[in-house]
């Protein structure tokens, strides 16, 4: 029984391994007076990435996509990791849903 | 501000709710004391405070995926609750008893669970904006609108609710549960794809047909967890939780109506 437990331990712990260090491009966006910056992104398309998100305001954002199925809170000053993808070749737009007015975006695969 | 308020609120307020407004009018037809409501209520703003003031720590947890796996693990959390209290309702149709310790307790916990996933948001929002000058009014405003609008729905609907029969309640709101306890297994499939932990990928569009966006689609987003645009891993959750869900209540009912059928038997043979 115990050596099933560490077999099963050690698959889940090379699972976590693996995606952690799997290589993956890499993209960053900021928040700035409640504005993305830059907010068009260009990624690869059919390509899963890791995307940055470092809210420089002191109040939070959430991040949020209908399009790409996303929606992360981002609180003020600090940077959060979502991943995204792999998208088709074309265009998904995102907001801040705290500031939908002025915080949008779109992601751009080709 | 107000309307961003406005919106937020209702959003948040909706799915919680309508959760809520099932399982009292489930209680209310069945006699099963609701006395938890209070409990639940007071856990889930306890919760949504808690949740939302430990966001920063949380979401560093697991290599900066902990927002998800906390989410995820909340959803798939109250699932596992809901089947249970659904089993529990179908025992009370045939058998009334009293309100055990047991569904007591986890009545609470779903409403805790379900409060704190929404509600934290609305903390988190509510904290930080009202620091900014001249948003304060607009923001409690909007807030209070919205809470109103997300209330007042969730109280039409448990009077819908109760306008059928016991037999009919109880079908359409094990029905009911089983759709929002699927809809919550879908979107905690959304939150381990975020967190890459399965696999993207876009099985249809049918954004045309009903947009995430619109107000039948975030209603329905509210109740059955829609998306648009769901993944391969999220229709498999969604199904599994379904099928696991109503066979799980037909088991329990085809026991029932055994148990009838024989006790019916053994009076005739008196």
């Amino acid at each position: 029984m115990m050596e099933i437990f560490r077999l099963v331990l050690l698959v889940v712990g090379v699972f976590f391994y693996m995606q952690a260090f799997a290589d993956k491009p890499e993209f960053e966006i900021a928040i700035r007076q409640h504005l993305f910056e830059p907010s068009v992104i260009v990624v690869p398309a059919n390509t899963k990435i890791k995307l940055w998100v470092s809210n420089e305001d002191k109040t939070p954002e959430e991040f949020e996509s209908y399009e790409l199925n996303r929606e992360k809170v981002v609180l003020g000053g600090r940077r959060s990791l979502i991943f995204i993808g792999p998208l088709p070749a074309g265009e998904y737009p995102f907001f801040g849903e705290f500031n939908p007015k002025s915080a949008q975006g779109k992601i751009i695969a080709e | 501000m107000l309307l961003t308020s406005v919106i937020i609120v209702i959003r948040e307020v909706l799915e919680a709710a309508l959760l809520v407004s099932i399982l009292m009018s489930l209680c209310f037809k069945l006699d099963i004391a609701r006395t938890w409501f209070k409990w639940g209520v007071l856990g889930g703003v306890v919760g949504s405070i808690g949740l939302g003031s430990q966001l920063g720590f949380i979401s560093n947890l697991f290599g900066g995926i902990g927002q998800e796996i906390v989410d995820a693990g909340l959803q798939i959390f109250i699932y596992i609750c809901l089947l249970y209290i659904c089993v529990e309702f179908i025992n009370h149709y045939y058998q009334r008893q009293a309100l055990s310790g047991t569904l007591r307790f986890v009545l609470v916990i779903i409403i805790v669970c379900a409060m704190s996933r929404e509600g934290s948001e609305i903390y988190i929002y509510l904290s930080a904006f009202q620091s900014l000058p001249h948003a304060s009014v607009s923001l409690y405003s909007g807030s209070i609108i919205g809470l109103g609008i997300g209330l007042s729905c969730c109280a039409l609907f448990y009077y819908f609710l109760l306008s059928f029969s016991l037999v009919r309640t109880l079908s359409l709101g094990c029905a009911l549960l089983t759709v929002v306890a699927s809809g919550m297994l879908l979107q905690a499939g959304k939150m381990l794809i975020q967190a890459d932990i399965l696999p993207d990928g876009q099985l249809w569009d049918s954004s045309a047909l009903l947009s995430e966006e619109s107000l039948s689609g975030q209603l329905l987003y509210a109740l059955a967890g829609y998306e648009a645009t769901p993944a391969p891993a999220q229709l498999v959750l969604y199904l599994f939780g379904a099928a696991c869900m109503a066979l799980v209540m037909l088991l329990r009912y085809w026991h029932w109506q055994g148990r009838k059928a024989s006790t019916r038997a053994s009076d005739d043979e008196k």
